[in-house]
């Protein structure tokens, strides 16, 4: 009986889990407003958001400046648009991260001389940031995204982190290419 | 060294800009839609005539689109309650009635034109999204006041 009902528990958990999920999913490629048509080309702008953007985003000084207003209007709409640029950002970061790795994974082919272990740490970070941008998604969704400021900023630095390593990399194989010719 | 020969004209420029023209207007949210307002729309091309005279055509626009860059990236950094200020006085130094201008902006979004080609996309949003809210905070406190 008791397992019945915590598998019925988790099943409902897992359920409201995956609700939140689309919907956050939803709301970040649909912001409430005309931009989408206009903005400029994502693949032309300028790749990674600047660290002070990222802060602020996820900095809780907006929203106490707000709250002293007293107008619920004003404050709910404050939180819309504030988890909007927050997964905006999230998906902007994932995607980032797709494309260093890609780009890693296409010169790492051409490479001759492969460390199994770097690879493994590439590889690790990897995972890890790709797992912290899915449980970011889930989190700005439920607790918004003033509670997370930390947590996105590691994420940024893990970011960054992870691009100087794969840049050394590639600087690195291609010393060791012009070494051998 | 080409490039160093390259840099110091633009730097002159940008410098001109600042002092001959930016500095006469008094918020940062004016600098940024003037400075936008210099950019052809149908090309993406910055032109300042006087700039342009005095250096060289291609020289101003580039001096231009960094001021424009700069402007951008400066206003798109402040906090909300900063931002409300100073639409406060850009609203005020436009001299038009305060409801009319308002609405107008809430309805046509004009500040869109302000975001420069190569912004980054997360700033861009967050841009737009406090200009929206420092709209409706402005507009929140003259309904209050009425």
């Amino acid at each position: 009986m008791i397992g019945t009902s915590s598998a019925l528990i988790g099943a409902v958990v897992l359920l409201v889990v995956i609700l939140v999920w689309i919907r956050a999913d939803l709301r970040s490629r649909h912001l409430p407003s005309v931009l989408d048509q206009w903005l400029p080309d994502q693949g032309e702008a300028a790749e990674v958001c600047p660290p002070e953007f990222v802060s602020q985003i996820f900095s809780g000084q907006d929203l106490r400046f707000i709250s002293r207003l007293e107008s619920p209007d004003l404050k709910r709409h404050f939180l819309r648009e504030r988890r909007a640029v927050a997964l905006l950002w999230v998906q902007q970061t994932s995607a980032a991260i797709r494309r260093i790795m890609r780009r890693h994974l296409e010169a790492s082919r051409l490479s001759a001389d492969i460390e199994f272990a770097t690879e493994a740490r590439i590889f690790l970070q990897y995972t890890q940031l790709r797992l912290i941008c899915c449980l970011l998604i889930l989190l700005i969704e439920l607790a918004g995204p003033q509670r997370l400021h930390g947590m996105a900023l590691y994420t940024d630095r893990l970011t960054q982190r992870i691009g100087d390593v794969l840049r050394e990399f590639a600087s690195g194989a291609r010393l060791r290419e012009m070494d051998g010719a | 060294m080409g490039a160093t020969v390259r840099l110091v004209p633009v730097q002159e420029a940008y410098e001109d800009l600042l002092n001959r023209t930016l500095s006469r207007i008094s918020c940062n949210l004016g600098r940024l839609i003037y400075l936008a307002s210099t950019r052809d729309y149908n090309t993406g091309n910055y032109y300042h005539e006087g700039l342009a005279s005095r250096f060289s055509p291609e020289v101003a626009r580039k001096a231009l689109e960094i001021a424009h860059q700069q402007a951008f990236y400066k206003v798109s950094a402040f906090s909300l309650e900063d931002l409300a200020s100073d639409l406060e006085a850009y609203l005020r130094s436009s001299r038009e009635n305060p409801q009319q201008f308002l609405r107008a902006w809430q309805k046509l979004e004009p500040y869109r034109v302000a975001i420069p080609t190569e912004a980054n996309l997360t700033v861009a949003r967050l841009f737009a999204s406090n200009l929206r809210l420092a709209l409706a905070i402005l507009r929140f406190r003259q309904e209050r006041s009425h």
